[in-house]
């Protein structure tokens, strides 16, 4: 055997070994935190999954709506859920970066409820599991809502109107933290799309879409490389990307993902966001550093923002011409934007309408 | 010449009264839903994007593991051809025919996180021969049949820095491929030159092993061992080697942005002698082996959506191998210069001009050839998985140095894969 063959032989004995070193067969959606496999076609929402522990009953639903326009959680009465996803403001607010208790800014642009009962993960940086583990953040959070739970939960006890719808949902008293979270998560996973005029299109009616909304339709899914991220119903991979946005004048480095993996490639990196509705909410990422839809689509034809130390595999330049970028604006914001009543009309409940 | 343009417009016509519905391995298309533009500048050119989805053997890079594998997808099967007229003319004769141009069977997909693989099989094809009245009765098939690929790659053994690809591929000095160009009649000249007595062909698809990687910078490497003999088991008991070193300015993969600039070189052995000893797979031992090498550089520059690429390559054979004259070797080189524009909506037309050069030696003088490529070509339809191309072509080649023989050659073709 000459040296050539035992080196060729050598790998050839090398290679299972590799193989095996990491876990052979493919493990469990859970562990990875992803969705599906994808990418997928992007098309219909599917119906949204509701876990098995918290069942949706319309009751509860009411209650949890209740629950999100309600400025009592907060620790003096002036936040409430929608003060930062304001259904007028496609589900998110302002911006650029939050506003809470006593004005207090937070370093992060609010992400929109709706659809979010699609996303596997919670949180630009995926922190929360589930929508009920988000819905207890923000109580809590001193520049949020700025209370703590017991205080909160004290002050729903201390509401004989709210005593006695959380008991007949839940047939339990007192009311818990987890109810409270159940409940709004509840009402969450109503403020889905199931009708926009791209789910009108891909449902079969030709004309729901322009002539140039389908040309922006085949760029986000071709030249665009869009659909390598915002994949499937959701539009968004629920994984994570360093798009290479910078920080906010001022604003110190966010480390994203990294935060809570500690895993290198992912420092920088920030959960994929839906497109739909985005048309809506206005200025955009994490930071709410892109002004409008144009902007984030020129930060992609760009091949991603300036901090590329980290930069994600799939952002590359694009070469995209104005009418191209015009095509891919037209379809963002009039094709994939939401026409169900529940998330386009939805208005905050009437001070007299809650429990007192 | 009218008659011809007018039968393509009366083609094209018919073809965009197609429904505008909803792209090239169709099959990894077909397996996202992707349109086949995520992967090409247009089909057949691999964009930025596909470029690194190749590297990271046929996955999302960044996203190994969280894909369907092979068993959860459509069936993994694609097909090529395209079809047209033909036309080709000299001082003395002119001829046409309606020709099919190949046909490629591919079928690719991800095994397990980390595992792909790729066939293509091109079947023999006789037609228009197929009743043995074609060029020389038949006996030769406009395509031979044959595995021009089956490959299996174990991506990111170590992330990014080291991929290994075994079995019958591309080899990684085709850094300007020509198995994913737009041009249908018009070959990479210096790819396809043969020399003598040396049975390598550049333009070949090799068996053996390849490793390649890439830096975060931008600089990528790849190392080869092969036969050298194409399809063939090799000749000789000296495996072949070659290395390629390439530099990516700014962002992208300079398929269709930043700039990439490299050098390649090939280092192989020839059998002078061809003994009878034959091996249990039909190698042959061969006798007096003798060196050769090709070397050389590429270019890839991009500016909105042109591109402009170039290479230029040297290749010395030993002179035990040159027909010409033992006592030297046989010297000769070549290159191309490629420019591109891709335009409308999702790069729905594409435009090329490229020009093909090769010096052989003195004696070989009426084996130069220079020649002068043109072509338009539409994509039909927003589709996803499917790709319908109206393709026009024109090549014109002069072959030889003194008085040589020159010839035009027209195609209008449809070019075809889903
Ligand atoms: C002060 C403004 C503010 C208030 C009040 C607020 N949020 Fe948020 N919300 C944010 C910000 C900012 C984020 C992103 C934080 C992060 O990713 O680190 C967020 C994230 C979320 C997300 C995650 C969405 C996604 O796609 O990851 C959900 C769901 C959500 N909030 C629901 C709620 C609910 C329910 C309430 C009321 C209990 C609430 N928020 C109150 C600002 C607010
Ligand atoms: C590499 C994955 C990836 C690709 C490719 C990609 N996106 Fe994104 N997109 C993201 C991530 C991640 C964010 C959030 C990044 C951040 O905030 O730092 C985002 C944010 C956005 C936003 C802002 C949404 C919001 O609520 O703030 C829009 C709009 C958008 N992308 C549209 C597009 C379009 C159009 C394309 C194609 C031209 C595209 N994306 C391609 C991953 C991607």
């Amino acid at each position: 055997m000459d040296r050539l063959t035992f080196c060729t032989f050598l790998i050839f004995l090398f290679l299972p070994a590799w193989a095996s070193a990491g876990d052979t067969s493919s493990p469990p959606l859970t562990a990875i935190n992803v969705h599906s496999l994808g990418p997928e076609q992007v098309g219909n929402l599917p119906p949204v999954i509701v876990p098995v522990d918290n069942p949706q009953t319309s009751a509860k639903i009411l209650l949890g709506k209740k629950l999100y326009f309600d400025t009592r959680l907060s620790a003096d009465n002036t936040v409430s859920c929608a003060t930062c996803h304001d259904p007028a403001l496609g589900w998110s607010d302002a911006g650029p970066t939050s506003k809470g208790i006593k004005s207090q800014l937070g370093g992060r642009r609010a992400p929109p409820v709706v659809n979010a009962a699609y996303a596997p993960l919670q949180f630009w940086d995926g922190r929360a599991p589930t929508l009920e583990e988000q819905a207890k953040g923000p109580i809590a959070n001193p520049i949020e809502m700025g209370n703590t739970h017991q205080v909160m939960i004290n002050t729903l006890e201390g509401i004989q109107g709210y005593e006695d719808e959380f008991k007949a949902v839940f047939g339990t008293s007192p009311i818990t933290l987890d109810q409270v979270a159940q409940a709004i998560a509840a009402y969450e996973r109503t403020v889905v799309t199931t009708d926009s005029p791209f789910d009108r299109y891909v449902r079969g009616d030709q004309v729901a879409m322009t002539g140039l909304e389908k040309k922006g339709l085949e760029i986000f899914n071709g030249k665009g490389h869009c659909t390598a991220c915002h994949w499937g119903g959701y539009f968004s991979d629920g994984r994570f990307h360093n798009l290479g946005v910078a920080p906010a004048p001022g604003a110190t480095p966010d480390e994203g993902r990294y935060a809570i993996t500690k895993n290198p490639p992912d420092m920088g990196a920030f959960k994929t966001p839906t497109v739909r509705d985005a048309a809506k909410r206005p200025p955009y990422l994490h930071n709410g550093t892109e002004k409008t839809l144009m902007t984030v689509i020129e930060l992609y034809d760009r091949g991603g923002g300036t901090e590329a130390a980290n930069l994600d595999p799939l952002m590359v330049p694009l070469g995209l011409s104005e009418k191209e970028m015009i095509a891919l604006e037209a379809f963002m914001k009039r094709a994939m934007v939401s026409l169900n009543p529940s998330v386009a009309d939805e208005k905050p409940i009437p001070a007299s309408e809650f429990p007192k | 010449m009218k008659k011809i343009i007018s039968v393509f417009i009366v083609l094209a016509g018919v073809l965009l009264m197609l429904p505008d519905t909803s792209s090239a391995i169709p099959a990894f298309a077909r397996k996202y839903g992707f349109n086949c533009n995520m992967c090409h500048t247009a089909f057949t050119k691999l964009n930025d994007f596909g470029q690194r989805v190749r590297q990271h053997g046929y996955q999302i890079p960044g996203q190994e593991g969280f894909e369907k594998n092979v068993f959860a997808t459509p069936i993994p099967l694609a097909m090529r051809t395209s079809m047209g007229l033909v036309v080709g003319g000299n001082d003395s004769t002119t001829t046409s025919s309606f020709n099919i141009n190949g046909l490629d069977i591919l079928a690719a997909g991800v095994l397990h996180k980390n595992i792909s693989f790729l066939l293509i099989y091109t079947p023999r094809i006789d037609e228009p021969a197929g009743d043995y009245t074609g060029s020389n009765n038949g006996a030769n098939p406009s395509q031979l049949g044959a595995l021009e690929s089956a490959s299996l790659v174990f991506s990111n053994l170590v992330p990014d820095l080291l991929n290994v690809r075994v079995g019958r591929f591309e080899p990684a000095y085709h850094a300007i491929s020509s198995k994913r160009i737009y041009y249908l009649i018009s070959p990479f000249e210096i790819y396809a030159y043969g020399t003598g007595n040396n049975s390598f062909v550049f333009d070949d698809n090799q068996m053996g092993i390849e490793v390649t990687g890439n830096s975060r910078v931008g600089f990528h490497y790849a190392a080869g061992v092969v036969n050298g003999n194409g399809p063939n088991p090799d000749n000789n008991k000296g495996k072949d080697l070659y290395l390629t070193m390439h530099q990516i300015i700014g962002r992208g993969e300079g398929q269709s942005a930043g700039q990439r600039i490299g050098v390649f070189g090939y280092y192989g052995w020839q059998p002078t002698i061809l003994d009878s000893l034959m091996g249990p797979m039909g190698e042959n031992e061969g006798g007096g082996n003798k060196t050769f090498y090709r070397i050389g550089g590429d270019i890839s520059l991009n500016w909105r959506t042109f591109n402009l690429r170039a290479l230029f390559m040297q290749g010395i054979d030993d002179k035990a191998l040159n027909p010409l004259d033992t006592a030297d070797d046989y010297e000769f080189n070549g290159g191309l210069v490629e420019l591109d524009w891709a335009g409308l909506y999702n790069n729905r037309l594409i435009a090329s001009a490229m020009v093909n050069w090769v010096n052989p030696p003195c004696g070989d003088n009426d084996k130069q050839v220079l020649a002068y490529s043109a072509l338009i070509r539409y994509n039909l339809g927003d589709w996803t998985a499917v790709n319908v191309a109206l393709h026009a072509e024109y090549l014109h080649r002069e072959i030889g140095k003194d008085n040589p023989f020159k010839d035009d050659i027209v195609a209008l073709m449809l070019d075809f894969a889903f």
